[in-house]
């Protein structure tokens, strides 16, 4: 994938982002695709390009809201890096270990997500807490989103 | 292998400090610089994504508006007439209130400067936390400017500004747990503290309530006159369940249904302390403040914005509102005593 490529990718994705979570999500679901592409860049790129591009998408869901404000950079990185070191353990090439990788990274993401908030969050801050329906439901999205993805990336690839 | 395993720890290291530090210090200069950098470049997207999405949203309605503008605009100018009464009704009353109060040494509050924005951005992670809306610094938004919203017609608190951008703002909702707004139930005088909960974000906490007094469930909820981000009177839920008491606090606490449904919200009235330059001021608000924002809505919104009303013995609420005055435009000596 070339540089212009992956910028574009790195705009467009955003911009799913954006759409899906503002105007598709139902009940409180909604897949985090840029959490999905990171892991999936890191079993097709390395860890070094999903960390980088995974910490400038954590910046951008960063920016906008009102809590911690560097926490989704730090996890969206990390999850590229442990990635991108599983990858050589695992066969993250293959769907199932890409999505069962998603899945269980998506759960340490929000249980990391709610201790930062508890480390860095205001005094008296407590868990920051997602509600159950996205923390049941959001995890299996992503695995659904990354095999999509890594689907089309495929094709993409074949063509 | 080893050589790119050696530079992702490097890199994952940088990012990782990198972070730590944001997370640390996010109230220090250099941060707020790379913060505002960051918005700055990261932003337009989220606000051209909803620009484009209004324009593509609002084409089948565009066209069905203007096959009905020859109807609608016949109606509406027999409205208009009724919202300039109202209007000069508000205005007069609101002088006349201002200078009651000057008379009794009260203090007036300031003008308030409605304008309506476009929820731009939100994460079903965070639905109850914060959102952003299409309005900042360049139309005169400022910091903890209150948000409002509507629900079947009536205007409902949402929140207040808790950051500012040239074109965007960040709404702390009052669902999140650092919101906390005074407020009272309309079945007396009793007054609380609203404050968003974490385990339970979808739901309010009204705490700090006379522990003798008798509540039940389904009271609404209303800003109290004491807030100092709110107007009076807008209503913020109703009350879902008691909480038992606890014979050591000298204070009961409710439960509290939130009026403004955080998971559809799609516009929001902030109520600028500024308006920006060339826009026309707005009535000064005093005690009569929500009937100002029932205004703002019927003129933004082009459909009136009843504000439910209640019936309080405190002075300080009984305001008009823009229900109150409906029915006295009837009347053709009011208009003339509310000149006086």
């Amino acid at each position: 994938m070339s540089t212009v490529r992956l910028a574009a990718l790195f705009v467009f994705a955003m911009l799913v982002q954006w759409w899906w979570s503002t105007h598709l999500a139902y009940w409180g679901a909604a897949p985090q695709l840029l959490f999905a592409l990171t892991v999936l860049i890191a079993a097709r790129r390395g860890p070094i390009a999903a960390m980088l591009i995974g910490w400038m998408w954590g910046l951008y869901s960063d920016v906008l809201r009102a809590d911690l404000f560097g926490a989704d950079a730090l996890l969206y990185a990390f999850a590229g890096y442990a990635a991108g070191m599983v990858r050589r353990q695992i066969d993250l090439a293959a769907t199932p270990p890409l999505a069962a990788a998603v899945l269980i990274m998506s759960w340490i993401y929000l249980i990391a997500r709610g201790v930062l908030g508890k480390l860095f969050g205001p005094a008296g801050t407590s868990l920051l807490w997602t509600g159950w329906i996205p923390a049941i439901a959001t995890p299996p999205l992503n695995a659904l989103v990354a095999v999509f993805a890594a689907e089309m990336w495929d094709v993409r690839r074949e063509r | 292998m080893q050589r790119e395993t050696r530079i992702a720890h490097y890199v994952m290291g940088s990012l990782m400090a990198l972070s730590l530090v944001l997370l640390s210090l996010p109230l220090s200069s250099p941060v707020r610089a790379f913060k505002a950098c960051a918005a700055y470049v990261l932003d337009p997207l989220s606000y051209q994504g909803e620009q484009g999405f209004q324009k593509i949203a609002q084409a089948p309605e565009r066209v069905r508006e203007l096959l009905s503008a020859d109807v609608e605009n016949r109606r509406l100018q027999k409205e208009v007439l009724g919202t300039a009464w109202l209007k000069s009704t508000v205005e007069s009353l609101s002088v006349e209130n201002e200078r009651l109060r000057h008379e009794l040494g009260l203090k007036t509050p300031a003008a308030l400067h409605p304008v309506w924005a476009h929820v731009m951005e939100r994460d079903p992670l965070r639905w109850y936390s914060s959102v952003s809306v299409d309005a900042g610094e360049d139309q005169g938004v400022s910091l903890n400017d209150a948000v409002l919203g509507r629900r079947d017609d009536v205007v409902v608190a949402v929140g207040r500004v808790v950051e500012v951008r040239a074109r965007e703002s960040t709404v702390l909702l009052l669902t999140d747990e650092r919101s906390a707004v005074a407020a009272y139930l309309s079945s007396g005088t009793l007054e609380g503290l609203v404050q968003g909960q974490s385990q339970n974000p979808a739901r309010l906490l009204m705490n700090y309530i006379n522990s003798e007094a008798k509540i039940v469930a389904g009271d609404s909820v209303y800003t109290s006159p004491t807030s100092v981000t709110f107007p009076p009177d807008v209503l913020v839920g109703s009350v879902a369940e008691v909480n038992p008491r606890d014979p050591f606090l000298a204070f009961q606490s409710v439960e509290v249904a939130p009026a403004m449904d955080a998971a559809s919200l799609q516009e929001v009235l902030i109520l600028r302390a500024r308006a920006p330059a060339g826009e026309p001021a707005a009535p000064r608000a005093s005690a009569a403040a929500p009937a100002t924002v029932a205004v703002a809505v019927s003129s933004a919104a082009a459909s009136a914005a009843p504000i439910r009303r209640r019936r309080r013995a405190s002075p300080a609420a009984s305001s008009a509102t823009a229900s109150e005055l409906a029915p006295a435009a009837g009347s053709s000596n009011a208009p003339q005593e509310a000149g006086r």
